[in-house]
């Protein structure tokens, strides 16, 4: 059986680089083509939704007006359990599966959770490096309060 | 200028009655039991769209008035709406939110019911003694329900004026916007909001805050002269845009060229921005190339559901439609650049008036039914006040 740690730490770091709001560092994880997206399945209407679609440049830019923006303040922590790693080939791209919690603590330090759901991941190996190629989070929860605007 | 001493902090506003608002209306028990009463349980309310009962037999579960009910599509075409529960023993009868059924069985003892709200089965029936229990005497309490512009409305009053008369000529503008190509959902979201539903509702209301906004800041504010700007107000508590207001989409970054890449509307340029308040509690607002319903619903004093729905054109090429939900999402939905920014001044009003540091909202800008004006705020609680017999500004007393 193969190790996937190098790919399970990506992963990881892409939560802690969110959580920190190193936006640069998490588009450093990401390969040229990263597409982006944020799916979920709606029973009212019967069909997914997606409630956010980028691809590098757009998150870039996100990232890049995020300081303009009145923000909900606090915190977010997301945790991010790898559960399967899959390879289309022995050079990659992998298929990697996690389960993800988003929690949020506020400036009075009350935690609450805020979503779960899973990041369906696709990773590509670039010289050696692993990096995001697509990250597609399927969210579970569909109330997200007051809403925010940074990726999960 | 200077700081105020309490007195002066909480004495009325020295301005005329309906220019402001007590931060009363937003936390008393009393007032929201009236608002239940002579508000919700009477008004016309928005329901869902007709799109989401496209089949014989659709249903969709929906709220009002602290009470579930359900919308159901006919084999005969015609859209009727139900309280959510069984005559027997007043079991919920439908769980989730939205389905098809030909009959409505109770999982309780089995009672089933049509899509006319007809009984159609007891089983046992003989059980019971006389004519008071019967499929002829236990059908679903039906809610009056009217279908507008593909927009479906609700009231639980049996007495109400009928919804032409209670609309108005408020929704004359959107009519080609939402009958002018066949639309349907394909984006809906609710959020439990810890603040009074008004405190939402105002959000839609008020232009004032756009400077709250980057997003509307660097789009819209300065798209065109305020003077230019026209708002409207309709009896029954309606207000809206009364021109298309314009937006400036290359002022922000990842906006550029939006509304030139699919079609817009029809009856819209790319870059218009209309909208309507429908009172109590619902706006509709469309941006060129998608419209978004918003429905705020009471759930306490100080809880809120609201809903937000965001329509496109049915059956359009794929890649048109993920251009208009990223439209949709640029600005509205969880994720979007301006939604997420008025929930968190709702809760911040709210915040104030509940400890009942903040006293008042003011309400008195003028400027001639143009610009940012707060006309369509004063129709709203003059049509409140209407309704609950008191004066927003000193609603409790003293």
């Amino acid at each position: 059986m193969r190790e996937f740690e190098p790919i399970r730490s990506l992963v990881g770091r892409s939560c802690l680089a969110l959580d920190d709001g190193d936006f640069n560092g998490y588009l450093d994880l990401c390969a040229p083509e990263f597409a982006y997206r944020i799916v979920v399945w709606s029973p009212e209407l019967g069909k997914d939704m997606v409630w956010l679609d980028h691809d590098r440049d757009g998150l870039a830019g996100l990232f890049e007006t995020l300081p303009d923006h009145l923000q909900r303040s606090g915190r977010f922590s997301r945790h991010a359990s790898v559960y399967t790693v899959e390879e289309y080939s022995d050079a990659g791209p992998y298929s990697v599966v996690s389960s993800v919690v988003v929690h949020h603590t506020d400036l009075g330090g009350r935690t609450q959770t805020l979503a779960v759901g899973r990041y369906l991941d696709t990773v590509v190996c670039i010289d050696g490096a692993y990096r995001l190629s697509a990250r597609e989070v399927a969210l579970e929860t569909r109330d997200l309060g007051i809403g925010l605007h940074v990726p999960l | 200028m200077s700081s105020r001493d309490k007195k002066s902090w909480d004495a009325s506003p020295d301005m005329p009655a309906g220019h402001f608002v007590s931060g009363d209306v937003y936390t008393d028990p009393d007032i929201y039991k009236d608002e239940s009463e002579k508000v919700f349980a009477k008004a016309w309310r928005f329901a869902c769209h007709d799109s989401e009962l496209p089949e014989a037999f659709d249903y969709r579960v929906f709220e009002q008035d602290g009470q579930s009910l359900f919308a159901i599509r006919g084999e005969d075409g015609v859209i009727r709406s139900f309280l959510n529960v069984c005559s027997h023993r007043g079991a919920k009868l439908l769980d989730q939110p939205a389905g098809n059924a030909k009959l409505i069985t109770c999982f309780y003892h089995r009672w089933t019911y049509d899509a006319h709200g007809h009984c159609a089965g007891i089983p046992r029936v003989s059980g019971y003694s006389g004519d008071v229990v019967s499929k002829e005497t236990m059908g679903l309490r039906e809610v009056r329900t009217e279908t507008l512009h593909g927009l479906v409305f609700v009231t639980l009053d049996d007495a109400a004026p009928d919804l032409t008369s209670f609309v108005g000529k408020a929704l004359d503008r959107f009519s080609e916007m939402l009958t002018g190509q066949p639309l349907e959902v394909f984006h809906y979201n609710r959020a439990v909001l810890d603040c009074n539903w008004k405190a939402w509702h105002e959000t839609n209301m008020d232009l004032y805050h756009e400077f709250m906004h980057v997003v509307l800041r660097k789009t819209q504010v300065n798209a065109m002269p305020m003077k230019d700007r026209k708002l409207i107000v309709f009896k029954n508590g309606h207000g809206g845009s009364g021109g298309d207001m314009k937006a400036a989409y290359d002022g922000y970054k990842g906006f550029a060229g939006r509304g030139n890449d699919i079609p817009p509307l029809s009856g819209m340029a790319p870059t218009d921005f209309r909208f309507i308040n429908l009172f109590p509690s619902t706006a509709i607002i469309s941006r060129g190339t998608v419209v978004r319903i918003d429905t705020a619903t009471p759930m306490g004093p100080d809880k809120t559901l609201l809903e937000m729905r965001g329509l496109g054109v049915m059956g359009e090429p794929e890649e048109h439609r993920r251009v208009r939900q990223r439209h949709h999402n640029q600005y509205w939905g969880p994720f979007g650049r301006n939604v997420p920014e008025d929930t968190i001044a709702a809760e911040a009003c709210a915040d104030s008036f509940r400890g009942h540091a903040g006293r008042y909202q003011i309400i008195s800008r003028d400027e001639g039914l143009t610009g940012q004006d707060d006309a369509v705020l004063r129709a709203f609680y003059k049509e409140w006040a209407l309704k609950t017999g008191r004066d927003p500004g000193q609603p409790v007393s003293s």
